[in-house]
């Protein structure tokens, strides 16, 4: 999961500093706004934390070890903006100290892991806890699922990024640059590889420790509970709902994008069809790549009519690739979910603007 | 995907490893990997500190420089020029009394298994001319496939290389002061430069907290007894580790710490820090041209 | 003509965690240059009591003046009154890992000045001085995870000496020390420092004729004596009341008060 130099071109090394940079700003500062000074020391050992812990073997079941990478522990105890913060810091030290993780790739392994990582083992956690008590078993489980989908949406991400290397850079001959397996294969090697170990690996940590504070140290679950909405980490949504809004609006217009710019772009993919799926010489190496577990040999018949969904409106000279069904259900959901995210943030909008013009006091009008 | 480069080699060896069978435990598997992660951090500190070319520059100098051809050797659609940052690399560590065959052998053999088992199948996925075919197998190398295969391990040993003289080259502490003036924010030098400090104490206690559970440990742990035990540890850790920062935060305070941190700059950029960063960057845009 | 200041004035002051109650309405005057050991038993609310006295907690009930100003969140807000408040109390912590939190020994005993907004130029001169005063000018550039017990608590007074403080708080100096840095911490503090006022929580009874003229046991977050270092340590049931006093089952020495000052011997126990 943490990409070395020299995988990614360095105009997609650059896109994903971009992509990470207003988060870090955001972060930063609403966890200076909630903690005042006392978010240096804070960061500072949840980082040493978050390091130490990814350097834990973790059993998984059948006998073989995983590791973690701690984003769903920090966003359960942190929150997402601390999260943010202590997992980019932890992975700075990784690269720089340690080689895990380039230097030119860093702000890809923050957006993938720290940013997105992080957001994702939040709100899992948030929507399956809800307001369950604090000693609850479902914060445990929502913890471990939490870290399983934060794992793999991170890897999803990281794929994503390998598999637009070999379309975009390749010299006159076609040959890949960086990176040299086209999404068709990079999507489905990497989350093979998570939805089994790294996956399991994060899950375990996650629930695992959830279990252990709520009898040893409840106290430190409060912080992302919704009972205890006033406190310090956790984001408020009435305040801060203005410095938040853009983000997600930025989410919403690269999920929705990313498929069109591939359809826009895809004409001359294809050299490597999807049908390396069916071949089993193919798919052999796929399963060597992805910790010799072999990839799925058909697509699961929900997900097939969900894919459809994304191929049927396809005009007929799109590229193959893009009616294929392994990548046409990623593709579709990425779009379903920015369309989703896009129309909730409207609504919010006009409820806000009708509110607004009700409502507003009248000393506000006259001045 | 798994981890890479130098940190290859902290890492516990794989379950089957003869020098740790798995009847010794994975508590032990656990306390050795975090030893060995103290001691490696330790080992690089000890060649930052000896005599050596690189040693000499100015940090900046060297973090700008070392930048510059990681990008280079990242940007470069040719393998010559890759090949030459990767030999001028070398011949950087050989003048800065890295140990090669040991500091860079590790790195070497680190991305070679790591990348070298991602490369592998473009070998023979990706389409084109074949140059040979694998006996028995049938299955053919391509020239595109051998090509992409060569850049990607390529890149991935050179900018590893690069990366590990700058740590081997350079004390953390001198690496924090070049950020401060390299416009990195105040703050997250300070909390960086405090990250680093608290991860020696938390990876001892870590360690410790495995042996403690050891030396209790009579018979062998199931598989889930096991992952309660890992779990429990990183609770335990998590717990001490936000009591400290407490503490930690009252220290600060108690000396003046207000929320926004004061740094001394001692900024002496000498005329062959100057020289060297000129030369690094020249490197750089011609391998780039 | 001027009248005889207090430097601190506690009230009735309480302070509770979630929990406990730490410190129960203390009642405490604290004159300049007093040298005071306050004793206590482990929870006794020694450590929580140098904390009020440095500004860090503030009780819930109660309250604490330094030199005529009430302590709380608010006063100390103001950058005037908390800067000149933060150079002249200095507490050191009893976990050295707690107090060294920079990369370097020399980042670390710049860093009270640094955060006072001292010049430059004189930031240096100083830092050097506290280094040389400690004899640690060769670890300048270590890193703290690197120094040992006696090195760290070394650099940890350095740090806090830079700025040269009226009001030394000390907390535990003596513990995890190996023999020969207790006895170095113990010179030090017995040393004369002129018009410093130095208060050392501790529960190592034989130091304390050393290091204090008065001394002041803490029992259950009550003050349960006050009085001259002779008096209280020669008060068995005193000493036995605050848990600072303890009488051996085993054998080497049944019925044996120990930890007495006047028996001191290798055996202590603390």
């Amino acid at each position: 999961m943490h990409i070395p130099d020299g995988y990614l071109s360095p105009s997609t090394c650059a896109v994903m500093y971009a992509g990470a940079a207003p988060f870090w700003l955001v972060a930063l500062r609403r966890v200076q706004a909630m903690l005042h000074a006392r978010y240096v020391p804070l960061l500072s050992l949840f980082s040493a934390f978050s390091f130490v812990v990814m350097m834990f073997n973790l059993p998984l079941p059948g006998g073989t070890t995983g590791h973690a990478v701690g984003m769903g522990v920090a966003a359960v105890v942190l929150g997402p903006w601390g999260a943010i913060l202590a997992i980019s810091l932890a992975l700075a030290i990784q690269a720089v100290l340690f080689g895990d993780g380039g230097i030119t790739a860093y702000g890809a392994n923050c957006f993938n892991m720290a940013v997105v990582g992080s957001l994702t083992a939040w709100a899992v956690y948030r929507l399956i806890s809800g307001r369950s008590a604090l000693g609850s078993p479902r914060r445990a489980v929502a913890a471990a699922l939490g870290g399983y989908l934060a794992i793999n949406v991170s890897a999803l991400c990281a794929a994503v990024e390998f598999g637009i290397q070999p379309r975009w850079f390749h010299d006159a001959n076609g040959v890949p640059l960086y990176a040299p397996y086209p999404l068709a294969v990079a999507v489905p090697a990497m989350l093979i590889g998570h939805l089994t170990f790294a996956g399991l690996a994060e899950g375990i940590l996650s629930g695992g420790v959830v279990r252990y504070l709520q009898r040893a140290d409840p106290a430190l679950l409060r912080t992302t509970a919704p009972e205890n909405a006033t406190d310090p980490l956790q984001p408020q949504p009435a305040g801060g709902w203005r410095t938040v809004r853009p983000l997600w609006i930025a989410l919403a217009v690269l999920m929705i994008a990313t498929p069109l710019g591939l359809l826009a772009a895809g004409t001359a993919w294809g050299e490597w069809g999807v049908e390396d799926f069916s071949n089993p010489e193919a798919r052999q190496h796929i399963a060597a790549a992805s910790a010799q577990v072999a990839p799925p040999d058909a697509v699961p018949s929900g997900l097939e009519r969900l894919a459809s969904l994304w191929t049927a409106p396809m005009p007929d000279y799109a590229p193959a690739f893009l009616k294929s069904r392994s990548l046409g259900y990623i593709l579709s959901a990425m779009f379903g979910v920015g369309s989703i995210l896009l129309a909730w943030l409207a609504a919010g909008w006009a409820a806000r603007r009708l509110r607004g013009s009700h409502n507003r006091p009248p000393s506000a009008t006259l001045v | 995907m798994g981890r890479q480069t130098f940190a290859w080699f902290t890492q516990p060896p794989a379950v089957g490893d003869p020098r740790l069978s798995k009847a010794a435990g994975f508590l032990e598997r656990n306390v050795v990997a975090l030893a060995k992660t103290l001691d490696h951090a330790a080992r690089a500190d000890e060649t930052a500190r000896r005599r050596g070319l690189l040693q000499k520059l100015d940090p900046r100098a060297k973090c700008v420089g070392i930048f510059a051809w990681i990008l280079a050797a990242a940007a470069t659609s040719r393998l010559a020029v890759v090949g030459t940052i990767f030999a001028l690399a070398v011949a950087l560590a050989v003048l800065s009394a890295v140990p090669v065959r040991t500091s860079l052998g590790r790195v070497w053999t680190g991305v070679l298994v790591f990348t070298g088992s991602i490369a592998l199948p473009a070998l023979f996925l990706t389409p084109g001319a074949p140059v040979c075919r694998i006996p028995l197998l049938e299955w053919n190398v391509t020239a595109p496939g051998l090509l992409a295969a060569t850049r990607l391990v390529g890149r991935a040993e050179t900018t590893a290389t690069l990366a590990a003289l700058l740590v081997l080259t350079t004390p953390w502490t001198h690496l924090l002061k070049a950020l401060r003036t390299l416009r990195v924010p105040k703050t997250a030098v300070v909390i960086l430069g405090m990250t680093h400090r608290y991860l020696f104490l938390l990876l001892g206690l870590a360690r410790d907290y495995f042996e403690a559970r050891r030396s209790r440990q009579v018979g062998r742990l199931d598989n889930a007894q096991r992952r309660h035990a890992a779990t429990a540890t990183a609770g335990v850790l998590l717990g001490r580790s936000l009591a400290l920062s407490d503490e930690v935060f009252m220290a600060m305070r108690a000396r003046g710490f207000r929320g926004e941190v004061h740094l001394l700059q001692d900024a002496r950029f000498r005329t062959r820090d100057g020289l060297a960063l000129a030369a690094f960057v020249a490197v750089a845009a011609l391998g780039l041209l | 003509m001027k009248e005889w200041r207090l430097l601190y004035e506690l009230r009735d002051l309480t302070y509770r965690y979630p929990e406990v109650t730490a410190l129960d309405s203390v009642t405490l005057d604290i004159a300049p240059g007093e040298r005071i050991a306050v004793l206590g038993a482990n929870g006794s609310g020694k450590s929580t009591l140098l904390r009020v006295l440095a500004g860090l907690s503030f009780p819930n009930v109660g309250s604490v003046r330094f030199d005529g100003t009430e302590l709380t969140e608010d006063t100390l807000a103001g950058e005037t009154f908390a800067f000149a408040f933060r150079r002249q109390v200095a507490l050191i912590f009893q976990n050295p890992d707690v107090q060294l939190f920079n990369p370097t020994v020399f980042d670390e005993v710049a860093f009270g000045p640094l955060q006072l907004r001292w010049p430059r130029g004189e930031i240096v001169e100083r830092v050097q001085l506290a280094l040389r005063q400690m004899e640690i000018e060769h670890l300048k550039n270590r890193a703290p995870h690197r120094l040992s017990g006696g090195e760290k608590k070394r650099v940890s007074l350095a740090s806090v000496l830079v700025l040269d403080p009226d009001v030394l708080l000390l907390d535990e100096p003596t513990a995890a020390l190996d023999p020969q840095s207790q006895s170095q911490m113990i010179d030090f503090l017995a040393e004369n420092h002129g018009a410093k006022t130095i208060i050392t929580a501790t529960h190592d009874l034989p130091v304390v004729g050393d290091i204090a003229d008065r001394c002041v046991v803490f029992d259950a977050g009550r003050v349960a004596a006050d009085g001259r270092p002779d008096a209280i340590l020669h008060d068995e049931a005193l000493l036995l009341r605050a848990h600072l006093l303890y009488r051996h089952r085993h054998r080497h020495a049944s019925g044996v008060v120990h930890s007495h000052p006047h028996l001191p011997g290798p055996h202590r126990h603390d």
